[in-house]
């Protein structure tokens, strides 16, 4: 029976709860806990006074799945849709798998690789420019949140208006131009980053243009080696704090 | 710069469970990354732009390890708090203390990483029964925030445990270090500066479009300084 009517409160309530999807992480069913857990406004209007069907639902949505957790929302949407109209559970369960791999990979790259260093590198270009420290983090704070807060809301729509076919909505263009724009523009900011933050490093007899044009050159290094130089960048910073201990 | 007190040290530890539980279990919002901990640890201090400094050098260390899927990445939030109240402590924003700050954060962040791993071993255990939590949603309700205090506890432990050790550390690194060792701090942290950010955009991106965006980035910032 499809006649149950969601309201609003419900969507608000399963959006407020994908915030803390993470909250029971683990390596044997990953986000699964968290993605019941903001299902269950949702599931309990649907299958209300049926106990028995409540149960059964929530025994599907504990089992293994991961995803993004800006995304989780767009499965909480997708998944209610599906249990909204009585779908066969092994549509259910075959469709969760395929939703899992894409919602990760589209998160990690969307968020992780663009839109997060986009946020970050942009305040500490700003610091290193002058910017106090709470406006930076502010910048950083604001900028950030807006749009992961825009893109769960966003992922909990499509979710619940498409169902079956959002995976139509994953594949769109939009997403993938986003994320190839944001890795770009990161670059750049990375190299900017490398220049001004290397000049505000305190060092003495060191002229700041000299830190900045060695930074510079640094990060191109870095570019080209990036997981031998990823460690040693580490590992010099840790040499560093013991030679600073010797005497002059 | 006034001695840090109880009530800073009690202020730091809450706010190290707070960035603790942010990265992953409850809100996301980002005040887990090191830029926003290490300057709240300065402002502690009474130093954020201290803090803040250390943060952006952490930044550049940890943006290489994203949380993709199951890998390992270092647990920033304590970490950085903790880093960032180290420099803030020190007090004259010196090399070394900025060296000793950074390395601190670094390494805390691969031990909250271990205490990461073994808060969701015992996750799994607080969900292992999946009938019991279907038959009780409101059981499931607790186990999820049961979770997500955890992590907040966790995170409180950590900074607890690290807070005093590292502002001690931190203060005690000589002001400006002379001669050769000097000199090695100083080039050491613009190198290592310099070589994060490039590795970062590398474990991103490759080819010679990267290179072009990178020099272009590069190019800017130079010729923007030398502008100023």
């Amino acid at each position: 029976m499809a006649g149950v009517r969601l309201q609003r409160r419900d969507f608000l309530r399963a959006l407020a709860r994908t915030f803390a999807a993470q909250g029971s992480w683990n390596y044997r069913t990953y986000v699964a806990g968290g993605l019941s857990y903001a299902l269950l406004p949702l599931l309990e209007r649907i299958h209300a006074g049926d106990p028995v069907a409540l149960r059964e639902a929530l025994e599907r949505h504990l089992r293994p799945f991961n995803a993004h957790p800006y995304l989780v929302p767009v499965a909480v949407g997708a998944l209610a849709r599906l249990e909204h109209e009585r779908e066969d559970p092994e549509r259910i369960a075959r469709f969760r798998t395929a939703l899992s791999s894409s919602l990760g990979a589209i998160g990690d790259r969307l968020v992780w690789q663009g839109w997060r260093p986009f946020c970050l590198l942009i305040s500490v270009l700003a610091f290193s420019m002058g910017l106090g420290p709470w406006w930076a983090v502010l910048v950083f704070l604001l900028l950030y949140n807006t749009g992961h807060v825009a893109l769960r809301a966003w992922g909990l729509r499509r979710g619940w208006d498409n169902g079956l076919k959002v995976g139509d909505v994953l594949s769109s263009g939009w997403i993938r131009r986003a994320a190839s724009g944001l890795v770009a523009a990161d670059l750049v900011l990375l190299g900017a980053v490398a220049v001004a933050l290397c000049a505000r490093i305190p060092a003495g007899d060191w002229p700041a243009w000299v830190r900045a044009v060695v930074g510079g050159g640094a990060a191109l290094a870095g570019l080209a080696w990036p997981g031998a130089l990823g460690v040693a960048a580490a590992a010099l910073v840790v040499v560093a704090s013991l030679v600073a201990w010797l005497p002059g | 710069m006034p001695e840090p007190d109880l009530w800073s040290w009690v202020l730091a530890v809450v706010a190290g469970g707070f960035v603790g539980a942010d990265a992953v279990a409850w809100p996301q919002v980002m005040v887990s990354r090191p830029l926003v901990a290490a300057t709240v640890g300065g402002a502690l201090m009474g130093r954020p732009a201290d803090g803040m400094l250390v943060g952006a050098i952490l930044e550049l260390l940890t943006l290489r390890h994203p949380p993709f899927g199951a890998a390992r990445y270092p647990d920033t939030g304590p970490a950085g708090l903790v880093a960032g109240a180290a420099f803030g402590a020190a007090g004259h924003a010196g090399p070394a203390a900025l060296a000793v700050s950074v390395a601190l954060g670094w390494v805390l962040g691969w031990i909250g990483a271990r205490s990461v791993r073994l808060l969701r071993s015992l996750n799994a255990r607080l969900l292992a029964d999946v009938s019991g939590l279907a038959r009780v949603p409101a059981r499931l309700e607790r186990r999820q925030r049961l979770g997500v205090a955890l992590d907040f506890g966790r995170g409180a432990v950590l900074t607890a445990a690290f807070l005093v050790p590292a502002t001690l550390l931190a203060r005690a690194a000589p002001p400006a270090p002379g001669g050769t060792p000097g000199a090695f701090v100083v080039g050491a942290l613009v190198l290592a500066t310099g070589a994060a950010a490039g590795a970062i955009a590398g474990s991103a991106a490759g080819g010679r479009r990267a290179w072009l965006l990178l020099a272009a980035g590069v190019a800017v910032a130079l010729g923007v300084g030398w502008l100023a």
